[in-house]
């Protein structure tokens, strides 16, 4: 079976799309065959792949098995990683799978016959805990969860925990986290890592992605870190969180 | 993650990176930098990866599967040794393996080319930056023995990215208009295996015989034995070295056609010849035999093994390792008799016997001069009625023996029917063909069973004064009953099957077809 990861966060802006995109071309750039979906209706890991965040006939018909998905699919820079582009009517998804008779597993009909194609498919999931957020519980694998090492991070990481141990039905993704957007000259930075890693139960990876202005340059880029900085630490950093993710899937 | 491709060849004089400049000109292209790769490329010894349009390539130890014409990568892994040959089990467990293995099934890969390439990257871009044609000019060389190169007619591959066909097609269309750029009719491979010296497209063991109806008899069975010779010949050196067990496998299968058909059209030679190459043709049988039976008791033993469930099936280890001392004792045995002058003389006797047949004289060769088509329906009409006797006299109580010669005979009525299909309507021929496979596979599970149990029987003394034998006996034991219980099943199947080859309509046909 084909592993899916879903990069996903109750919050915004911790980091899921560079993440997404950069696990996903290392993977590829090992030699593994990837498929991308980016779910988010705002399209940024569409947007850094120079892919058109567009989709023929929209998500509903997607979600409703009205439309192909592998007709849909975009190859990318990267001759093993493609994408199955954002598109606006996502904002709608939640409508889109209620539609539908059990509207959990829509996310996992669309993903199922592309699966085989690929060696790993990832999830760049829009930040929100919705009906679509419950369909990625249930495609998914593991959520692979960005987290500032900030204490409210933490609450959310746990609030996160609590609902899908206690309100997901049926087969549960493994939940993982790892660090995103670290900053090491911040004490309370390098002081939740430590305290992180003495208390863990294992299911917050130790490779951490550094608040690297390289991260930020991807949307000037437009490209995978890999692309344009290929030795650049932040790089270095996804390549290690890669390499500690794949053997636990 | 299909990808559309092609190949286009460049022109005398037109490089890559002059093909890259004069397309820059028309749409947006970015030139990577140029890097050289050596590639061994591997295959099997009939072309399998050939025939499904992949080519399994090598280089700074990493096995790739590519799709042949657009050379997108559909599977890799690490190779895993500097191996002569690789078998399925060789490789380690993955996408490689698994998608080579349907394809593969029990052949060998062997390298088939050394090829050096100089390869220039050019991508065509979107107005977003982004790649939607990816090209690749391709200057190569094959390495012959004693690494002299010799050059192959250069190159572009056009290979589309996915969701991006409209652009695939409109730069298409400018390089073979444009820039008047033809394409390749096979891929680079295919050119590097010619050069070589090697057959393109593998060595098939198939016969692929069409004979005419009029032709005189002893030139078409001259036709049919001499392609027999050579698959005979092509399969001994895999035979010897143990390339993979096909090869025996097939020099088998062509050795047991041509007996067959020296039985059955025995007319068409003369009778002294004929029954020294029958003598030798059934002592070659009988070289190969114990070896085949141990390649095929090894080959099914995890099948067998597995059927004991997980503690017991480790308990017929030792029997495993007897096998295969067993194994190699035979075929030490087997390589030197097919190496003996004894066997040589034989091929090179039977060749030319066979060379000189048509023009030999015909007082003592019947049939030599009739037409193909009467004598093959005759035999064949004749070994069908022949069959249909044997499996009447067969009931629940009739030795195992009777069934095995129903079998032989099957098989002599299948290949016949194999040789001159050419000669006869399909609709008489196929179904005919489909009842026949029926009954053989019934016949061909008895008989199986019945020699699988026969080698557990015999060879029980020697696993139990083995370390760990007596736990391998009791499971052998074990064994010996399901393969009884399978064998009688196989019997129960036996009427059905008979009376679809055997029924009313279908002796019609064969009496009507062949006489």
């Amino acid at each position: 079976m084909t592993p899916v990861v879903a990069l996903y966060n109750i919050k915004g802006g911790v980091g899921k799309t560079s993440a997404a995109v950069n696990l996903a071309w290392t993977a590829a750039e090992q030699g593994a065959r990837v498929l991308l979906w980016d779910l988010d209706p705002q399209g940024a890991a569409s947007y850094l792949l120079r892919i058109k965040p567009k989709v023929r006939g929209g998500g509903s018909r997607l979600v409703r098995g009205k439309s192909d998905p592998a007709a849909l699919l975009k190859g990318s820079d990267h001759e093993r990683l493609d994408l199955l582009p954002a598109d606006f009517s996502y904002r709608k998804m939640d409508l889109a799978l209620d539609a539908t008779k059990r509207p959990t597993r829509g996310l996992q009909r669309v993903i199922a016959p592309l699966a085989e194609q690929y060696d790993y498919v990832f999830l760049d999931c829009p930040p929100a805990i919705s009906l679509a957020s419950e369909s990625v519980f249930a495609a998914a694998d593991a959520l692979l969860v960005p987290l500032i090492p900030t204490p409210l991070s933490l609450r959310t990481f746990e609030q996160l925990q609590r609902f899908v141990a206690q309100d997901v039905a049926g087969p549960r993704p493994r939940i993982l986290a790892f660090f995103s957007m670290v900053d090491g000259r911040k004490a309370l930075h390098r002081k939740i890592i430590d305290e992180v890693a003495a208390s863990s139960d294992g299911c917050v990876l130790q490779a951490a992605i550094p608040a690297a202005s390289d991260v930020e340059k991807m949307a000037i880029q437009r490209r995978a870190l890999a692309g344009f900085a290929p030795r650049g630490r932040a790089v270095r950093a996804y390549e290690a969180l890669w390499n500690e993710l794949r053997p636990r899937l | 993650m299909d990808a559309r491709g092609t190949q286009l060849l460049l022109p005398d004089g037109m490089s890559g990176s002059a093909a890259a400049d004069r397309l820059a000109a028309l749409v947006p292209v970015v030139t990577e930098r140029a890097y050289s790769i050596d590639r061994t490329f591997w295959e099997s010894f009939d072309g399998r990866l050939q025939r499904a349009g992949l080519a399994l390539a090598e280089a700074g130890g990493r096995l790739v599967l590519i799709d042949a014409a657009t050379h997108a990568e559909q599977a890799g892994a690490e190779h895993p040794r500097a191996a002569r040959r690789l078998l399925l089990e060789d490789l380690p467990a993955g996408a490689l393996r698994d998608r080579l293995a349907p394809i593969l099934e029990l052949r060998a890969l062997t390298p088939v080319a050394r090829v050096r390439s100089r390869l220039l990257p050019i991508n065509v871009l979107d107005d977003l930056g982004k790649i939607v044609v990816r090209l690749r000019g391709e200057q190569s060389a094959a390495l012959a023995a004693g690494a002299e190169k010799i050059a192959l007619r250069p190159r572009l591959h056009v290979v589309g990215v996915r969701g991006y066909d409209v652009d695939f097609d409109r730069v298409l269309a400018l390089l073979t208009r444009e820039l008047g750029l033809q394409h390749a009719p096979r891929p680079v491979l295919d050119d590097a295996v010619e050069v070589l010296g090697r057959p393109v497209g593998g060595t098939s063991s198939k016969l692929r015989i069409a004979l005419d109806r009029a032709e005189r008899a002893d030139r078409a069975a001259v036709t049919i034995l001499r392609r027999l010779l050579d698959v005979i010949e092509a399969n001994t050196p895999g035979a010897l070295t143990d390339v993979d067990s096909e090869f025996l496998h097939d020099l088998r299968v062509a050795v047991r056609r041509s007996r067959a058909l020296q039985r059955e059209l025995r007319g068409v030679f003369a009778p002294e010849p004929l029954r020294v190459f029958r003598d030798g043709f059934r002592e070659l049988q009988v070289l190969t035999g114990p070896t085949r039976d141990l390649d095929v008791q090894l080959l099914e033993f995890g099948e067998l093994a597995a059927g004991l469930g997980d503690g017991a099936a480790a308990d017929v280890a030792p029997l495993r390792r007897l096998l295969e001392q067993r194994l190699v004792a035979e075929r030490r045995k087997m390589v030197a008799g097919l190496r003996s002058e004894r066997t040589r003389a034989l091929i090179r006797n039977w060749a030319d016997y066979l060379d000189a047949l048509a023009g030999a004289p015909e007082a003592d060769r019947p049939d030599a001069a009739r037409p193909i088509a009467d004598v093959a329906a005759e035999r064949i009409g004749a070994v069908y009625r022949r069959m249909v006797k044997i499996g009447r006299a067969i009931d629940d109580g009739s030795p195992h023996e009777a069934l095995h010669d129903l079998r032989k005979k099957g098989k002599e009525l299948r290949y016949l029917l194999e040789f001159f299909s050419s000669l006869y309507p399909p609709e008489v021929v196929k179904p005919m063909v489909s009842t026949l496979k029926g009954l053989q596979d019934v016949l061909g599970r008895f008989q199986d069973r019945e020699v699988q149990a026969d080698l557990l029987r015999a060879v029980g003394d020697e696993v139990a004064a083995m370390e760990g034998g007596s736990a391998a006996l009791m499971a052998m034991g074990v064994l010996v009953e399901r393969l009884a219980e399978q064998q009688q099943q196989a019997r129960a199947e036996f009427a059905e099957s008979f009376a679809q080859f055997a029924a009313k309509p279908q002796r019609r046909i064969v009496a009507r077809t062949f006489g």
